[in-house]
């Protein structure tokens, strides 16, 4: 088991939904990104499991509780109410099973019912390292991610590809949006910056950086 | 996993405190199953009474303290093969025929059907008291069998019952597996798929489920079921109950350890009477707990709550410091409940847990509040300065359940 230390000190609070089609490999992410684990031999998630990790944006400590799903429909009844208070969400699916890419559209309307309109969400094509089994090509997703407004990365839990780098984006974002807020006395929702979206690949030298919390 | 850490006398001393936790939870249960007495290691309650009577007087003093009518865990299997409807009513009904050897006596003088029906029912009983103490591995399948009300009570009607059966679930696998995906629903085919994708990852710590045919086996035991199930269909979860079935059945066919095990060396009839094996018992466990596994699994959620009552009776100040954490216990106890803690405890003690939670029969969710109620005080013992987070929760999950329950695998080594 990893050591991190679950009572430090932080500044911000931020709760992130980890949602998407079964086997899309949810939990992979989440163990890559709070312990730097990766396993093979996952079993499914069942109702909701949890785990958190602190990084530093600008000069603040930012934990984030990352809430991880089932992704069996049968489950929506009970993790949806976990979507409450909700500030992020990475949107996860396979690139190599085209379905989990047509049922993103589901998971983000059920998304959107249940959470605050200024959630950050991410759409996350994952398994990228399956490169001969591809079946979602990157600019269908991208396109999709323009569309609905939402931010977009590929990653590899395996090979550790770019899950530092959704992470941080999505906490960062509502690190922005959070602060901007604090600044702005009238709240305006419209504010979140969306549509932006991030090459695979772009900023590999962000994960040597973070990593702090794995033992 | 960590238990390697600590010496045996602790681990006996711990065991024998979750011990004492459980017997003692399950003398205040307000809805009582059958309670046993039976480890050395109790304190005897009543010397006398265990002198007259070694092996029904003790369960019977007990259950004179229940006033329940779920209480009844040793029905005939006849009883507990009626839908689960009737089962209420026919355990009303039944109760007072044999709670009482007196009355039983009355019965026979009546009908010699009676007393047929009482000798078995008092057998049933005492197997249910046996086995909740450990089955050796060598009888586990035929026990298991019995106590699930699979095979019949009868050895004369035995071969013939399994026999039929097996070849209804040969009948429902090629009217419901064996099709192309063109004659089945949408619904139906993403379920198919929704099992697909777990059969791969069910025990994958253990090698002999990386099999193919392993995994094709459970693919069609599950599938079947659902289908047949269509209240509640497939949940993910169900994958892993079905696990310690066909470890057993395979048992009485392939020897040695489970690791060089290999299912290529079965002939094809016996993979199938095997499982349908698992079939039917993975029904008859789930009949017991239909609303577990059906829309927003209310049955699961209600133990959820029994456990989280008990825990504030049992003790208030580990509750408060919970409720100040904002620990719910749906989200640590949900999976417990859901796969029995299949997914806490390591894989080759399951078989063993799993012959007291089948002892208890209809009893069973019940039970499962009192086991996990102590488990988690338990948690909350070993844990020092009460720190139970939802962290300490879940990570420590493995490795004390690992300690709680390994000494359990003693009683049937020792035989």
């Amino acid at each position: 088991m990893g050591a991190y230390r679950a009572d430090e000190d932080y500044d911000y609070l931020f709760k992130v939904v980890l949602i998407g089609d079964s086997g899309v490999g949810k939990s992979n992410l989440l163990s890559r990104f709070t312990r730097n684990e990766f396993s093979l031999e996952s079993k499914s998630t069942i109702g909701v499991e949890f785990a958190t990790r602190s990084i530093h944006v600008d000069d603040k400590v930012v934990k984030a509780q990352i809430w991880d799903t089932a992704g069996q429909e049968r489950y929506r009844a009970i993790t949806s109410a976990y979507y409450r208070g909700a500030v992020g969400a990475l949107l996860v699916y396979d690139v190599t099973r085209h379905v989990t890419f047509e049922n993103v559209e589901r998971w983000l309307k059920e998304l959107r019912d249940h959470t605050d309109s200024n959630i950050v969400i991410m759409l996350v094509g994952n398994k990228a390292d399956l490169r001969h089994l591809r079946a979602v090509t990157t600019e269908d997703a991208k396109a999709f991610a323009e569309r609905e407004n939402t931010f977009f990365m590929e990653t590899s839990a395996l090979e550790s590809l770019n899950v530092e780098n959704a992470f941080t984006e999505v906490l960062t974002q509502i690190y922005r949006v959070v602060s901007r807020k604090a600044l702005e006395v009238g709240d305006d929702p419209a504010a979140l910056p969306k549509g932006q979206t991030i090459n695979v690949g772009d900023d590999v030298s962000a994960m040597k950086k973070v990593g702090c919390c794995s033992a | 996993m960590k238990n390697s850490d600590n010496s045996s006398s602790s681990l006996d001393s711990r065991f024998n405190q979750t011990l004492k936790n459980v017997q003692g939870l399950l003398k205040g249960r307000s809805i009582p199953g059958k309670i046993l007495l039976t480890r050395r290691t109790d304190p005897p309650e009543d010397p006398n009474l265990h002198e007259r009577t070694p092996s029904f007087g003790r369960s019977f003093s007990e259950n004179d303290a229940g006033t329940s009518d779920q209480m009844d865990t040793s029905m005939g299997s006849e009883a507990r093969s009626t839908s689960k409807l009737n089962s209420n009513s026919t355990t009303t009904k039944l109760k007072p025929s044999y709670s009482n050897i007196e009355i039983a006596s009355k019965d026979v003088q009546k009908s010699p059907m009676g007393l047929e029906l009482q000798i078995l029912q008092e057998l049933q009983k005492r197997l249910r008291e046996l086995a909740w103490s450990g089955v050796p591995p060598y009888m586990r399948p035929t026990i298991w069998r019995l106590l699930l009300g699979y095979a019949p009570p009868n050895s004369d009607r035995r071969e013939g019952v399994l026999r039929r059966k097996r070849l209804e679930y040969l009948d429902c696998v090629a009217q419901f597996y064996d099709i192309p995906d063109t004659e089945r629903s949408d619904d139906e085919v993403n379920m198919l798929r929704q099992i697909s994708v777990d059969c791969p990852r069910t025990v994958p710590d253990v090698t002999f489920f990386q099999q193919e045919q392993v995994q094709k086996s459970l693919e069609r035991i599950l599938y079947t079921w659902a289908i047949r199930h269509p209240a509640s269909g497939y949940v993910q979860g169900i994958n892993d109950l079905a696990t310690p079935f066909l470890v057993v059945f395979l048992s009485e066919y392939l020897e040695g350890d489970i690791d060089n095990w290999s299912i290529s060396d079965l002939p094809a009839d016996k993979i199938s009477d095997i499982e349908a094996d698992c079939y039917w018992c993975l029904s008859k466990l789930l009949d017991g707990m239909q609303d577990h596994y059906t829309f927003a699994q209310p049955g699961i959620q209600r133990l959820v709550f029994k456990l989280k009552e008990l825990v504030r009776r049992i003790d208030e100040p580990v509750s408060r410091h919970m409720e100040e954490q904002g620990l719910e216990f749906l989200q640590f106890a949900f999976r417990w409940f859901n796969c029995l803690l299949i997914r806490e405890i390591p894989f080759h003690l399951v078989t063993r847990l799993w012959d007291t939670y089948l002892a208890e029969g209809d009893a069973l969710p019940d039970f499962l509040v009192y086991i996990y109620t102590s488990f988690l005080l338990t948690v909350r013992i070993t844990v020092t300065s009460f720190a139970l987070t939802l962290y300490t929760v879940t990570c420590l999950n493995f490795s004390i359940a690992a300690i709680i329950f390994f000494p359990l695998a003693m009683p049937v080594l020792c035989e």
